[in-house]
């Protein structure tokens, strides 16, 4: 059934009013824990994103440029209200607003992302519709075995593997870097590979159900192709719960681009905030830790949208 | 198949079937099996690596980077220390990794979750609120939050690791009670006065224990692949640990010329994780194969 614009757009208000106090949330348990740090939090970040000697002067200076003599209440208004209109304070390592530093790496990390998923939805899928349709097959054990062997692996260990096999032993991509497309198909396949394994298991499962219904029989019974039955009727209906899936896996890839970037030793904002935190750079680390959760978040939202315009039952809450 | 003896039934009684219990469906599944297996030998490798391992897993007892031989199984790595030897300690680390971090989270989540579902209302609507805040967050980075504040340890690992989950086992738990404390054996308990601790500990909390259970064994997988991960950042065990993800990360930049050193770390996290799942699985089809974690 389509959506009525008005239904929709009350849907859409209604989950966007819900983010704003789970944001809210986040960023009050972000501020809280990065002013847990014992010691002073000027001294520690100091000595770790500028190194060598701490002069009084520079001490003082970034305690005013920061307004840590404030009182801690005071700070916590400040943060809330300068993060509201996007402002996310100034890296102390790098002297220029995190904002304008995440701007500049946040490309990278979607354009990976995005590839990603690509590969994920690309591998994924056939692998669970085989397994489905094979079912308790020799091609069932060896897809699920695939499937469980890369939803267990470390995304890091799988993209070295990657780059000695295809970077040193083949010489077909970079290692490193992000200079052009070539230099994205390894860390793409890497993070795609990984989440595959998830998402084939929940097509086999998901798609094994939808074969047992009525409407599959009726298919069958009323002459249609095998074919016929499995993508028009079977796969519509058993990707329903796999786009959230992919959904949240997108989020989950922007999110977790950390580990990818720094094997590839791209620049994203992943490998910026582990950086942030090897310097204790901590407007950096804070400014980058809400951003992303923001984009997971917007994603999520985004998928609910999709989900609720798909299937009416959910807008009216049913 | 279980009858009852003859004697006790009627001539023409039909043989009764019971349900098979929890551990011969666990014992029937092969994944839980082989898990069992899995996660077995390396918790015995874990408590025999002394008597196992041939060489010291922090000295330096042949030239670096030399390839997997006789002497050297997995080859010797950066500093010429035998490679074997520390994968075999470094199951101890990971494995109190992933023990650790559970329990850690587990603990205060199991806590939350029970009080959240035995008592409706406001504390209900102030936990769920707080743990659905947690759970629109991507575990990682909670992890790398605390990782911040904390500084870069394996201890500190454990503890990111420990926190990222206790919204999981929060929201699994109250689940659990929700549909737990309406069964009328709850209600009677209550009826005749028991205090809620009593109630909540002693036929609440016993009863839920199913997935927790199930959720912990997954979650052992997990913990050793995300705080192995941060030790491959550099914000987890710091050298000489023998943690297999510092391990992958020091082999990196000599992969071309010396791939075992981060390789045979690699596979033991692999193994372990697999195990991990393959038990956690196991045991979620032996108690309910429609159980939701």
């Amino acid at each position: 059934m389509p959506a009525s614009p008005v239904d929709m757009s009350r849907y859409i208000l209604g989950r966007i009013l819900q983010l704003v106090p789970v944001l809210w949330l986040i960023s009050t348990i972000i501020f809280v824990v990065m002013h847990m740090l014992p010691g002073d939090p000027a001294e520690l970040m100091l000595a770790g994103a500028e190194g060598g000697a701490i002069t009084p002067e520079r001490l003082a200076e970034l305690k005013r440029e920061m307004g840590l003599d404030d009182p801690l209440l005071v700070q916590y208004l400040r943060f809330l209200a300068n993060a509201a209109v996007g402002d996310l304070g100034d890296s102390v390592r790098f002297r220029l607003p995190v904002a304008e530093l995440i701007a500049d790496r946040f490309g990278s990390t979607f354009a990976l992302s995005l590839c990603g998923l690509a590969i994920s939805v690309a591998v994924g899928v056939p692998l669970g519709m085989v397994g489905a349709m094979r079912q308790n097959s020799a091609a069932d054990t060896l897809t699920m075995a695939l499937s469980y062997v890369g939803a267990s692996m470390p995304v890091y260990w799988l993209g070295l593997l990657l780059i000695l096999f295809f970077s040193f032993n083949l010489g077909w991509f970079p290692p490193a870097g992000a200079d052009d497309w070539r230099s994205l198909v390894l860390p793409s396949t890497t993070i795609g590979l990984v989440a595959a394994g998830l998402i084939a298991r929940l097509v086999r499962s998901s798609m094994i159900e939808v074969l047992r219904e009525d409407y599959i029989r009726t298919g069958h019974a009323k002459g249609l192709s095998a074919a016929a039955v499995l993508w028009r009727h079977g796969l519509k209906n058993a990707m329903i719960p796999v786009i959230t899936m992919i959904g949240l896996q997108f989020g989950g890839m922007l999110a977790g681009a950390v580990v990818t970037e720094t094997v590839f030793s791209r620049p994203g904002v992943g490998r910026l905030v582990v950086n942030a935190i090897l310097a204790k750079d901590y407007p950096l680390v804070q400014g980058c830790v809400i951003f992303l959760a923001l984009v997971y978040l917007s994603v999520n939202l985004l998928v609910d949208i999709a989900y609720a315009w798909l299937d009416p039952r959910i807008r009216y809450g049913r | 198949m279980a009858t009852f003896p003859a004697e006790l039934n009627e001539a023409e009684a039909e043989p009764v079937r019971r349900a098979p219990s929890v551990l011969s469906r666990f014992l029937r599944s092969r994944s839980a099996v082989a898990g069992t297996v899995m996660l077995g030998a390396w918790v015995f490798v874990a408590l025999a690596a002394p008597l196992l391992a041939p060489y010291d897993p922090t000295e330096t007892v042949a030239l670096a980077r030399r390839p997997p031989t006789a002497a050297h199984w997995f080859g010797t790595d950066l500093l010429g220390r035998d490679l074997f030897s520390r994968v075999l300690f470094g199951s101890r680390i990971s494995l109190q990794l992933g023990l650790i971090s559970v329990a850690l989270g587990a603990l205060p989540g199991i806590a939350l979750g029970l009080v959240a579902g035995y008592h409706a209302g406001l504390v209900d609507t102030l936990v769920s609120r707080f743990v659905d805040a947690l759970l629109a967050f991507p575990s990682i980075l909670l992890a790398l939050v605390v990782i911040a504040a904390l500084g870069p340890s394996i201890q500190n690992v454990m503890i990111a690791v420990g926190v990222a989950s206790v919204p999981q086992y929060a929201r699994l738990v109250r689940g659990s009670v929700l549909a737990i404390k309406q069964l009328p054996y709850v209600e009677a308990a209550r009826v005749i006065g028991a205090p809620s601790l009593r109630v909540m500990w002693r036929h609440v909390l016993v009863n839920a224990y199913a997935p927790v259970l199930v959720l912990s064994t997954l979650q052992i997988g997990n913990a050793i692949l995300v705080g192995s991960g941060l030790s491959f950042l550099g914000l987890g065990a710091q050298p000489p640990i023998p943690e297999w993800g510092l391990m992958s990360a020091e082999g990196r930049e000599v992969l071309q010329r010396a791939w075992w050193i981060s390789t045979f770390p690699g596979l033991a996290i692999l193994s372990v994780v697999v195990a991990s799942n393959l038990l956690g699985d196991g045991m979620r089809s032996a108690f309910d194969p429609k159980m939701r974690m």
